[in-house]
């Protein structure tokens, strides 16, 4: 493997995965419009290509090509990352909140936005729900609400409103008194 | 015979008489160690009908083969004796963290038997092979800061002490034998305080040997360390992290960038903590906020634990308010010792004595210190629901005296200030009053108040069983698994076997799957509170938690860690190794012993305290008399909207009646047991090798027919 790296940094294409490399190292993915103001006169996204690494990927968007080393960050993190590069609140939080209600399965705690990686200003979160309530692309994302008055959002292609509710209940009050 | 693991040497002291004898260890390593052991001396030597107050009651200082070895999480203290609150005064264990039961090995001391009753009280000095008791006139009355620091002062720093506070004295059914600055014993501290015995305190110079080279046992070590996970097996962090496909917001891994020891200088920070890092698994659990909430972090001097552990689950906290109340302001616990004070002080704490926006830890900080200090036990968090029910329903109105009522302190229960603490734990510690009844434990002062089947229903109460005792990872662990578990104890169950592995934070269909390879169905576990009828592989799963909590408590390990079924490491498809117990105890002890043979030895010592049960309750149907649960278990719950959710849809946690009913007769068949009375039958106790508990329980007609 080093001497792998040793022959890329001879190359363009092994400064490109090393730069991307050490973007996901740093929990950054590299969009595509960066590494071509860095390297103008190369097709990136061919040279990424034909490297023929494992462990780069790539995601498109509308608004950029982003890639990482799934070496330093999980394709999960990634997913988080390339929902915030591409500005869209809604989806943002819609497809968490269904990727949330599927996987687990669990209702999604409003407040996981307000933190890292996300960082979603809480004006902007109260404004984003209100949104979601009101466009049909979303109708499945549906709130639930704690006894202790915390707001959980699920999906209900995958969760029904009992079992979301019971969940946040669970999750919110019932872990705390049976520590 | 080799004794390596094991020190080969069990301490008897007989309080009565003054003698110290020394016995083999060795001689009962069928019962493994620690609580298995216990249960053998139990049976051997308490003679059924004694009261746990009775010299004649044993109490039971238990470390393992496993303690001391430097085992990943093997610094538990059990503690096995009769337990008072108990209606029938089961026989139970209880456990304690900390350095106690390492230090005891050290000594060269497998067990600590304490026998008899002192004629005044005595505190126990031991010193490696040097063992005095000696006057405690003295420390009688002081609280467990002060006693600590006294036998201290004569053995020095590094001793180890287990003391009991005015509770303990007092013979208070709920009161603790606490070590170190947290960690409690809950249940026999009233055991200790009937014998006039304050305290023991332990130094130990010496090792523990074990049989197999430094390498192998580094190896497995280094292995060990690679795939556990966050306090209680939490497998996953609570929030993204980089190098993290799932996260879960409930998950006791709290690390992460921005999140400090804020108290530390210089503050620390707790990081990503990729779990291929091994130098910052102590850093995972940022428990202070977790327990306490996001003001906590500003307090939090680091997280401290238990010898031999690498998860540091205990919030070490510098409140410099306490100074204000003349307590020491360093401050120290860990989940049901910081949110027991709360329960007490049921309609929360507000803001008082100008604490602002930090009142709420100010309180608990105050709470637990009188707590840990006084030496009171919660019984998991029962007694603030106790209260809670006795004062909102009139009942303290109806059994108190008029006087005693009025001096009672509720108008600062209700304004929620947390001086409240003072009256509250004075009263219980003290026994001051019909009040203090309210620390017999819940089947006592159901009968004494009269609370009638109201009480007993209520979901709100969370009583699991009229034995008087609560909900531990009960129905809502698991649907039947966390039932049925509860079900067996004497006491609430403290099995965190199946807790730690359906807790682990992973998805359910990884688990699921991993649930399919140790019991043979994914059908072993269902999703949380979505739960299917009963079936065999789930009677599987409650009686390999049974057992492996029981092996945990004899090795001595962590059962609030291991099993380790589950991993961090997705290149393991996230699973453990639930063998890792067996390789430890073969490498230690030199004793080669598979898996499934281990689970066999602890299988016995869990039916050997089920025997004990059908003699103190002299009766073998357990099924009726023992292993039942009180009716909200069983009765349809509602949804916000009114609707019944009828039992196995999605939302509910009830249980249903027949399905139980199955669940018990499935269990029973898993252990050998009597499918009809749930007893162990003669035929299953001369498997497990225990002829003589069966001529017993025959002679005694207590053998199912």
């Amino acid at each position: 493997m080093e001497e792998m790296n040793a022959q890329q940094t001879a190359s363009p294409g092994a400064d490109i995965v090393r730069l991307v490399r050490e973007d996901s190292a740093a929990a950054r993915l590299t969009r595509l419009s960066v590494l071509k103001e860095q390297f103008p006169e190369m097709d990136v996204e061919g040279i990424i290509a034909e490297s023929g690494v494992p462990d780069l990927k790539k995601m498109r968007g509308k608004r950029d090509t982003y890639f990482f080393s799934d070496q330093s960050m999980t394709e999960a993190y990634a997913a988080h990352l390339f929902r915030i590069e591409e500005k869209d609140l809604l989806k943002l939080i819609a497809e968490t909140v269904r990727d949330e209600s599927q996987t687990y399965p669990r209702p999604t705690d409003a407040r996981v936005f307000l933190g890292a990686p996300f960082n979603v200003a809480e004006h902007d979160l109260a404004d984003t729900l209100e949104r979601l309530a009101a466009s049909p692309e979303y109708n499945d994302i549906r709130t639930c609400t704690a006894s202790n008055g915390a707001l959980y959002l699920y999906s209900s292609k995958y969760l029904g409103e009992a079992y979301a509710e019971s969940l946040a209940e669970w999750m919110e009050v019932g872990q705390k008194e049976n520590p | 015979m080799s004794t390596y693991g094991y020190t080969g040497r069990i301490l008897r002291v007989d309080l009565s008489s003054g003698k110290i004898a020394i016995d083999d260890t060795l001689k009962y390593k069928d019962f493994i160690g620690g609580e298995g052991i216990a249960m053998k001396i139990m049976w051997d030597e308490v003679p059924a009908g004694t009261h746990p107050f009775d010299p004649q009651n044993k109490l039971i200082f238990g470390s393992g083969p496993l303690c001391g070895t430097g085992v990943p999480c093997s610094g538990r203290t059990n503690i096995t004796s009769l337990l008072p609150s108990n209606p029938f005064y089961g026989v139970t264990s209880s456990h304690m963290g900390g350095y106690f039961s390492v230090a005891m090995k050290y000594a060269g001391w497998d067990m600590i038997v304490i026998e008899g009753k002192a004629p005044s009280p005595v505190w126990l000095r031991i010193e490696d092979d040097k063992v005095k008791i000696e006057d405690a006139r003295w420390m009688w009355g002081k609280g467990i800061f002060d006693t600590q620091a006294m036998v201290a002062s004569f053995m020095g720093k590094d001793a180890q002490v287990a003391a009991i506070g005015p509770a303990g004295e007092n013979m208070v059914n709920l009161s603790v034998i606490r070590t170190g600055t947290s960690h409690s014993a809950g249940g026999h501290g009233g055991i200790m305080g009937s014998k006039n015995l304050k305290a023991i305190g332990v130094r130990g110079t010496g090792a523990v040997k074990i049989a197999v080279d430094s390498k192998e046992w580094l190896e497995l070590n280094r292995f060990m360390m690679s795939i556990i996970g966050a306090n209680n097996q939490h497998v996953v962090p609570s929030s993204p992290q980089p190098w993290a496909e799932y996260t879960d917001p409930t998950s006791r891994w709290t690390a992460r960038k921005g999140l400090f020891w804020g108290a530390a200088n210089p503050p620390v920070e707790t990081g990503e903590c990729d779990p291929h890092d091994m130098q910052s698994v102590g850093l995972r659990t940022m428990k202070a906020t977790f327990d306490l909430g996001a003001g906590a972090e500003k307090y939090t001097v680091r997280m401290g634990g238990c010898a031999h552990c690498p998860i540091r689950c205990h919030s070490q906290l510098k409140v410099p308010q306490l100074e204000r109340y003349g307590m020491d302001p360093y401050v120290s616990n860990t989940c049901m010792g910081w949110s027991s004070p709360r329960g007490v002080m049921f309609k929360g704490i507000k803001e008082f004595d100008g604490h602002g926006e930090d009142s709420s830890i100010v309180g608990t900080a105050i709470g637990t210190t009188l707590a840990d200090d006084l030496g009171v036990w919660c019984n998991y968090g029962q007694i603030g629901r106790d209260l809670n029910y006795c004062y909102t329903n009139g009942v303290f109105k109806r059994v108190l005296p008029a006087e005693e009522y009025s001096s009672i302190r509720w108008d600062l229960l209700e304004k929620g200030d947390a001086n409240f603490f003072f009256d509250f734990y004075n009263r219980v510690a003290y026994k001051k009053g019909e009040f203090s009844h309210i620390a017999d434990g819940s089947y006592w002062i159901a009968q004494r108040w009269n609370l009638g089947d109201e009480y007993w229903n209520n979901k709100d109460m969370k009583l699991w069983s009229r034995l008087g005792y609560p909900v531990h990872h009960s129905n809502e662990a698991g649907g039947q698994v966390g039932a049925l578990i509860s079900c067996f104890s004497n006491r609430d169950a403290q099995n965190h076997s199946h807790m730690n592995f359906i807790g682990a934070k992973l998805p359910v269909k990884i688990l699921k799957e991993i649930a399919g390879e140790i019991w043979g169905s994914p059908a072993a576990l269902d999703a949380p509170n979505n739960y299917t009828p009963m079936n065999e592989y789930k009677a599987r799963f409650v009686k390999w938690s049974l057992v492996r909590t029981m092996l945990h408590n004899s090795l001595t390990l962590c059962n609030w860690m291991w099993p380790m079924a589950t991993s961090p490491l997705k290149e393991r498809n996230y699973r453990g190794d639930t063998s890792l117990e067996a390789k430890f105890y073969s490498l230690a002890t030199g004793i080669n012993i598979s898996e499934r043979e281990l689970d066999e030895a602890a299988a016995r010592c869990f039916t050997l305290m089920r025997a004990i049960t059908v003699r103190q309750m002299q009766s073998f149907d357990l099924r009726k008399d023992h292993d039942q649960t009180t009716e909200w278990v069983i009765h349809r719950e509602k949804d916000k909207s009114g609707n019944e959710l009828p039992q196995f849809t999605p939302g509910t946690i009830a249980m249903e009646k027949e399905d139980m009913e199955l669940g018990r007769t499935l269990v029973y068949r898993e252990f050998g047991w009597d499918e009809k009375t749930g007893a162990p039958t003669r035929a299953c106790l001369e498997k497990y090798g225990m002829p003589d508990v069966a001529e017993e329980l025959g002679r005694r007609g207590l053998l199912p027919t």
